[in-house]
């Protein structure tokens, strides 16, 4: 049974949509997306000289005609997309609570996978957690697939310490085809390791996108004022500290900044960047805030 | 500037116990989150601040200057120009000898007295004040505390029951009246309520208790020589109680039994056929906390003859009253009995006469004339009507008021308070009066000549008032307080059980120092005569249940200095406000959900 956000409507105009890529790529059986290659779509590419064996209904007439030359039109090809969803599942996601963060993430997660499943594309569903726990589902295609996403997403229990660029190049690993990568995480680690980790996709040819996922706690946290010993819920690590209302607005002001520095990155690199925050509405974010990056066509 | 408390001032050595909640608070608290990335820095910032380990909250000094406050007003601060006022007042009732453990109630409240005294200043002046015989000051006024110690030490407790005062009033009204600022009492009463400026300091705890409430020996009958001896007995405590209950003649065991009593339950224990002795005295042997009321004393009515004086102008119809045995029955005319001297009747029959000031002996008047000092003549009915009878009464008990028909009847209206024991439809036929010792009753008819067994009812009533004036002699026990009549007829000598001995003097009748219980002997020359004196308030033999004090809230007493000591509710209020409002706004250290626990769900 979907998830309670999947509702029939929310469906049928997830349906509608389609991912845009801003790469050309390679997909294994026609579909709706240019592909490099030269193939039998309606969209011009370019023209060949004629080579005996050629084709003769691809023959340009008005350019014999003119010159005397025989040209064959060159089409471009269109093929499927395989699309690759990096869901970050380490400690950090499951605060609050799984349910408050890491829930909501799969949730776009899964929305996202249902727009490709739809297309009759590929997704394929990569956790990131600690290099001997990553996992990976195997391709899925076709929409009546999304009981296998979900089932996989609901196996999975945030846990561990993230690292994302090694976290990634484990996966990459086992990648064969270009295709489109989407990250989930709350990137909550320094700027340098998420820029090590998304130049790692780019360097793979991928058209990356990175949702972000925060907690409301996260962005405005409710600690007592006084005396705190601050657990962090991946490394168990241990700080202490005075709680105050300065505090509080000075720590916004830097989660501010870490953001902006992702984001101005992203947008240097090319890559797609939106903030889900995780107690928002989901319809709301996929069907208005990933429309507006241009996630969709 | 004094203090009238000045023992509350030792709190100020509490008053760091507030830095526990503080220190306690230090300990951090434990909150899971989810990256500590964008915290480091914060870190290294409140290490690096050389105060940080010895923050409070500016909260926390406002709550220590009002509990300063606060103990500053336990401790009661005087501005004064004038010496403090105090007043000590101690219970002195006979309760207070109950002991508790080794040591006396009283003994405990003196040392309370000594305490407060002690620590008084020397500018303090003191009132000392005992409860019994009544509510009094003991010494001059405004003593200094050096002289109210040395007061205290000579006070002891008398055998004597409280009256029944409302301590919460009189203690106001003492307040007010003589500008006490503190007053102190020292009692084994519990308390209740606030009194402000009255500060009752409750000494003894609830105790089991064995009493004898009651102790007579009387004779069978006017007419016997027997004695007999009734005894009360009554447990106050709540568990059975066991003792042996022995009667004593001049000290020599007569009769003695081993008992056993419910709890909260009398008895009465009865003893007949011992020989006659002046005085008896029946002992309680039992291990409880008050003494005092496990032995009394009783002497026995006089063994000479129920001797009777009748003033009659029809001498014959009293004269039939020697029919009865035992009685000495002597009658003259109305006008004999003015030069009279009469002074070994027990009764005197006025019959159709009347004296014209009551006699210093009991006394029967029947029909008297318009001219008496008792009652005014109703109207006549005749034969009368019986309408109404006190029952049960020594007076009227065995008497068929069926058959009871006296020939001719006059009603009676008392001139003072009188107790109407027989009425008709016109109002009482027969009154008794008690005053100063003796009894007297008035009949408003004629109960003579006595007939014997022919006229039946009204030889058993007069049977009756023969046995009430009978139980009115001699041999009646006094309780502790009340007034002795001692009836002398030259100038003597009262010893009282503590060896004290006044001189009595012939016109004086009343001796009203019994705080004591015992004998009293009066010795008139070769003549003596016993009085036996006893605790007789049950209130202070019930140790287990004493009356509370109720205290009452001063009011309209701005002017006085214990204004600034009415504050201190509202100044603790203020206190746990101030430590609630710093709980809300300082949480304590318990792991919040959403922040640690939480993130595991």
């Amino acid at each position: 049974m979907l998830p309670a956000p999947f509702t029939p409507d929310f469906l049928s105009r997830l349906e509608a949509l389609r991912l845009k890529t801003r790469r050309e790529v390679l997909g294994s059986r026609p579909g709706s997306y240019s592909s490099p290659r030269r193939g039998t779509s309606l969209e011009f590419a370019d023209y060949r000289r004629y080579s005996p064996g050629d084709d003769i209904r691809y023959l340009d007439w008005g350019i014999f005609a003119r010159s005397d030359r025989l040209y064959v039109k060159l089409f471009r090809e269109e093929v499927d997309l395989f699309v690759y969803l990096f869901i970050d599942a380490s400690g950090s996601m499951a605060f609050p609570s799984p349910k408050e963060k890491f829930s909501p993430a799969c949730q776009v997660a899964l929305a996202l996978a249902y727009v490709v499943l739809a297309n009759h594309d590929h997704v394929k569903l990569h956790i990131l957690q600690t290099a001997s726990t990553s996992s990976a589902s195997p391709f899925y295609r076709g929409r009546h697939r999304i009981m296998d996403c979900i089932d996989f997403a609901s196996s999975i229990s945030p846990k561990g310490v993230l690292e994302l660029a090694p976290a990634l190049g484990e996966h990459l690993r086992r990648i064969r085809r270009p295709g489109k990568a989407i990250l989930l995480s709350d990137l909550l680690m320094p700027v340098s390791s998420c820029q090590s980790g998304l130049n790692l996709l780019r360097a793979f040819n991928l058209d990356i996108s990175v949702i972000q996922v925060l907690s409301r706690q996260e962005l405005d946290p409710s600690f007592p004022r006084g005396s705190l010993a601050l657990l962090d819920s991946e490394s168990q690590a241990e700080l202490r500290l005075q709680w105050s209302p300065g505090l509080h607005s000075e720590y916004q002001e830097r989660l501010g900044r870490h953001n902006r520095e992702l984001r101005s990155f992203c947008h240097q690199s090319g890559i797609h960047y939106s903030l889900f925050v995780a107690d928002q509405q989901l319809s709301e974010f996929v069907l208005g805030t990933l429309p507006a990056i241009g996630l969709f066509k | 500037m004094e203090f009238l408390n000045p023992a509350a001032l030792y709190a100020f050595f509490g008053l760091p116990l507030l830095l526990i909640p503080y220190l306690m608070r230090r300990t951090p608290r434990r909150v899971v989150f989810s990256s500590l990335l964008l915290l480091q820095e914060f870190s290294f910032r409140r290490e690096g601040r050389p105060w940080g380990r010895l923050r409070v909250p500016p909260i926390f000094f406002l709550q220590l200057l009002f509990l300063s406050l606060l103990i500053l007003v336990l401790g009661e601060p005087v501005l004064s120009v004038h010496p403090i006022k105090i007043a000590i007042i101690l219970d002195n009732s006979a309760s207070m000898q109950a002991l508790e453990g080794q040591r006396s109630r009283f003994a405990m409240a003196l040392d309370e007295a000594r305490d407060l005294l002690s620590s008084s200043s020397p500018r303090t002046r003191v009132d000392l004040f005992l409860t019994v015989p009544r509510l009094e000051r003991v010494g001059k006024d405004a003593l200094t505390p050096t002289e109210a110690l040395t007061l205290i030490s000579g006070l002891r407790p008398y055998d004597l029951g409280e009256a029944a005062v409302d301590y919460g009033e009189e203690l106001l009204r003492l307040k007010r009246e003589k500008g006490y600022e503190r007053i102190f009492f020292l009692t084994d009463h519990p308390v209740r309520g606030q009194g402000g400026a009255i500060k009752v300091v409750s000494v003894g705890r609830s105790k089991e208790n064995l009493a004898i409430t009651s102790f007579h020996v009387t004779k069978h009958s006017f007419g016997s020589s027997q004695l007999q001896a009734r005894v009360e007995i009554t447990n106050f405590s709540p568990r059975e109680g066991r003792f042996r209950l022995s009667l004593k003649g001049e000290g020599k065991v007569l009769s003695a039994g081993t008992h056993t009593l419910a709890p909260r339950n009398s008895m009465t224990a009865s003893f007949e056929g011992f020989p006659f002795h002046p005085y008896y005295e029946v002992e309680l042997e039992v291990s409880d906390a008050l003494a005092l009321d496990n032995r009394r004393l009783a002497v026995p009515p006089a063994s000479k003859e129920f001797k009777i004086l009748g003033i009659s102008p029809r001498p014959e119809a009293v004269h039939s009253l020697r029919l009865i045995p035992g009685l000495g029955v002597d009658v003259i005319s109305p006008g004999a009995y003015e030069k009279s001297k009469d002074e070994e009747h027990s009764l005197q029959i006025f019959h159709f006469s009347a004296p014209s000031q009551l006699p210093q002996s009991h006394a029967l008047l029947v029909l008297p004339p318009r001219e008496n000092p008792l009652v005014a003549q109703g109207r006549a009915v005749s034969p009368p009507v019986i309408s109404a009878w006190r029952e049960p009464h020594p007076l009227t008990r065995y008497v068929n008021f069926a058959l009871f028909r006296p020939v001719y009847a006059r009603s009676l209206k008392p001139l003072s308070f009188a107790d109407s024991i027989i009425e008709g439809p016109e109002g009482p036929l027969v009154i008794a009066v008690e005053h100063g010792g003796f009894r007297y009753l008035v009949l408003g008819f004629d109960p003579f000549p006595y007939l014997g067994r022919e006229n039946l009812p009204m030889s058993i009533f007069t049977m009756n008032f023969l046995e009430w004036f009978y139980q009115g002699l001699g041999g009646s026990v006094t309780a502790t307080g009340e007034p002795l009549q001692v009836r002398v007829q030259e100038d003597g000598v009262l010893a009282t059980p503590k060896g004290d001995k006044f001189p009595i003097r012939k016109d004086s009748s009343l001796f009203s120092q019994t705080f004591f219980q015992g004998l009293y002997q009066v010795v008139q020359g070769d003549r003596q005569a016993l009085f036996a004196v006893n605790l007789q308030n049950v209130k202070e033999s019930d140790l287990s249940n004493p009356v509370p004090i109720d205290l009452k809230e001063e009011t309209g007493n701005s002017g006085s200095p214990s204004l600034l000591f009415s504050l201190w509710p509202y100044l603790l209020l203020l206190s746990v406000l101030l430590l609630v409002l710093e709980w809300f706004v300082n949480p304590p250290a318990t792991e919040r959900s959403s922040g640690s626990s939480g993130a595991r769900l």
